[in-house]
């Protein structure tokens, strides 16, 4: 009998971390959610709703290619600089057009991506490491080709920032859709298994034949783009590009969303579907406390104790 | 094998990097801008927007060359040399880096510059790098307030008199250094008060956009505010207080937030013109009308002052960046050896409804 409850309650603890790593970040933004609607003066509104979608669709965005490198076991810290590179060029070139600008931005994060994989998948340098060079450099040349924040006055960057379809902006429509071709690739393609074979064992993938440096260049890349995607909707919805301050730290909102959302940072595993939660829910958090007025420090704060508590959860998983 | 198999990829490797270089460094030559056309370089000395300063106050400490133990020189023939704090990012360092250097060349005077970009340990080998070319009076725009005693030692022993601008070095007056030109930012806020209470009428609930935390301007651009309101409309309730960094895009953030919880908000004071700008972009975002809510900046950039003209702003304090003029005419002063005064304070303009058309020339 005694033995039989000895047994019972360890088992439950691993079994509540589990289902805390599985589903506490939809549950932490489910609590969020009921919290608000009772305490904050008109939150129960689809206008704020829109509002929270469409702060937090760049987020999401950089999140999702984030989570692909993290479930290689990598890291990519420049998707920050990335954003601004691609407000600086989309200012210099926005004269011919928005179309050929989005090319030419496509093209810039495209070889910034490319370098960043290049290092990792060939060189072997550590993606901390390398991502970090571009961190800093990408910055450095979006500040030499755009010294300062210009307006943009472009009718169709305008209404890409502000429009909508029936009643949804283009910028939630694209996140969303980003999100369910980036877990269709992961869970359904060739291309996901191999991404998550990597991110297990890289030596392993290495001799079962695999691919690897191709697919990592590729995922380092598509990193690097739809971090450029992120960073052109910013722009377009701020209508002025500004190379200074935009994307500041956005690596580090990333990678807590990815965390958070239950992807270890070990590699090997991607949830996507959780990494959307996850910066769903820290976008939520944020807004609840600056609604409320409370000094920004409690937001840090605030952010700091979900990031240990996805961790915590994660480790009881991982011990398994 | 393996080393083998990688030794061709190796080669290839330096040819992708000086491609990817090539890209970058062609990448400006065929950008086109929106308006290429219309781009003009803005006069950094527009007619009557040069600093002028306070009359100091009776009683208040004045330097004298004789005091500061320097010796007296030809401003003329001197070497002057300036340290930038931040790179010139931002419309205010661009017309204060900008405006030192006309200055200097208007006077004929030759001019060393340096930039720290934001980091102080660069700033201070700034300086004696500076100094070790020859300077011999420098201008300093401090990135820290703190950490200047190699720099203030290495200048005595050359006995090289030090103006500093726009921030205060922690030192004695007229014995590490000789004069700090700035503007008051307590006032500036004070004045921002002034005008919110005008265009909200002193009624009703406000929000302050606040500037970066921990930072001097912040406290006391918030500082004058506060008092002012307190003091002269006690009906006007500062009800939401939210960094937005100075930054624009934090600003829209913020501000988004702030009129959806509180739609009733009748002004927002924001602590430089980015953030006020990007809470224009959020009004706009939620299909509010011009005036709809006031806002109040400081700063004076030339795109806020296009938003008063346009009806989204209500006000705009300036706070004048073209320290060139008066730095250079308080050394003038100092190096003949008359008495300079220890602290000049800057007048700071005003924008408004009335004057903004007129003399939009005038912003940076």
């Amino acid at each position: 009998m005694a033995e039989a409850t000895l047994r019972t309650a360890p088992l439950d603890k691993t079994r509540v971390l589990q289902w805390l790593q599985t589903y506490g970040v939809y549950a932490g933004v489910a609590v969020l959610l009921v919290v608000n609607i009772v305490i904050t003066p008109h939150f129960l509104s689809a206008e704020n709703f829109r509002t929270q979608a469409v702060q937090v669709a760049p987020v999401i965005i950089v999140a999702l290619g984030m989570a692909l490198v993290i479930g290689t076991e990598g890291v990519d810290l420049s998707v920050g600089a990335v954003m601004a590179l691609a407000a600086s060029v989309t200012a210099l070139y926005l004269g011919y057009g928005l179309l050929p600008a989005l090319l030419v931005v496509a093209l810039f994060a495209a070889a910034v991506g490319l370098a960043n994989g290049a290092l990792v998948a060939l060189v072997g340098v550590q993606p901390i490491v390398a991502t970090l060079a571009l961190m800093v450099g990408g910055r450095g040349i979006a500040l030499v080709l755009l010294p300062q924040l210009e307006d943009l006055r472009n009718p169709a960057l305008a209404s890409l920032g502000s429009g909508d379809i029936l009643g949804i902006p283009y910028l939630i429509l694209i996140a969303t859709v980003l999100a369910l071709l980036v877990a269709f690739v992961v869970r359904r393609t060739t291309f996901g298994r191999q991404l998550l074979a990597i991110g297990d064992s890289r030596p392993a993938a290495q001799l079962a034949g695999l691919p690897v440096r191709r697919v990592l260049i590729i995922v380092y890349t598509v990193c690097a783009l739809l971090a450029s995607v992120a960073g052109v909707l910013a722009t377009a919805r701020l209508q002025a590009s500004d190379p200074t301050s935009l994307g500041n730290l956005m690596e580090l909102s990333a990678i807590t969303a990815v965390v958070v959302g239950g992807t270890p940072l070990t590699g090997g595993r991607v949830n996507i579907a959780g990494t959307v939660a996850g910066a769903v829910l820290i976008q939520l958090l944020t807004a609840t406390l600056i609604k409320h007025d409370l000094p920004p420090s409690w937001t840090q704060i605030a952010q700091a104790i979900v990031i240990v508590a996805a961790v915590y959860a994660a480790r009881g998983r991982g011990k398994r | 094998m393996q080393r083998t198999t990688h030794r061709p990829r190796l080669l290839t490797r330096p040819g992708v990097v000086a491609l990817a270089a090539a890209v970058v460094l062609t990448a400006g030559a065929c950008a086109k801008s929106e308006d290429d056309a219309s781009k003009d370089t803005k006069p950094s000395a527009a007619a009557g927007a040069e600093q002028k300063a306070v009359a100091p106050k009776p009683g208040s400490k004045s330097c004298t060359i004789d005091a500061y133990g320097a010796e007296k020189l030809d401003l003329t023939k001197a070497t002057v040399g300036f340290s930038q704090s931040e790179k010139e990012a931002n419309p205010f360092r661009i017309a204060e880096t900008q405006s030192i250097k006309d200055e200097a060349k208007k006077r004929g005077v030759k001019l060393l510059t340096a930039n720290a970009q934001s980091q102080f340990s660069k700033q201070i080998s700034d300086v004696q790098d500076l100094l070790a070319k020859g300077a011999d009076l420098l201008v300093i725009a401090p990135l820290n307030s703190d950490g200047w005693d190699p720099v203030l030692q290495a200048a005595a022993a050359k006995k090289v008199p030090i103006v500093t601008i726009d921030r205060k070095i922690n030192a004695t007056a007229c014995k590490d250094y000789v004069s700090f030109i700035a503007s008051d930012f307590v006032e500036q806020g004070k004045r921002a008060a002034d005008q919110m209470i005008e265009a909200t009428g002193g009624k009703g609930e406000v929000a302050i956009l606040l500037g970066a935390a921990g930072n001097n301007v912040t406290t006391e651009r918030t500082k004058g505010f506060k008092e002012r309101i307190a003091e002269k409309a006690p009906d006007l309730k500062v009800v939401f207080e939210q960094t937005g960094d100075f930054a624009r895009e934090k600003g829209q953030q913020v501000t988004e937030q702030l009129i959806q919880s509180k739609p009733g908000i009748k002004g927002i004071y924001a602590e430089n013109d980015e953030m006020g700008l990007g809470a224009v972009a959020a009004l706009k975002g939620a299909g509010k009308k011009a005036g709809d809510v006031k806002i109040v900046t400081v700063d004076g950039t030339r795109n806020a002052v296009q938003g008063i003209v346009d009806g989204w702003i209500s006000g705009v304090i300036e706070s004048n960046p073209r320290f060139g003029p008066l730095a250079f005419q308080t050394l003038d002063t100092f190096t003949k050896g008359e008495a300079v005064p220890q602290d000049v304070i800057i007048q700071d303009s005003a924008y408004a409804a009335d004057n903004a058309k007129a003399e939009i020339g005038k912003a940076y």
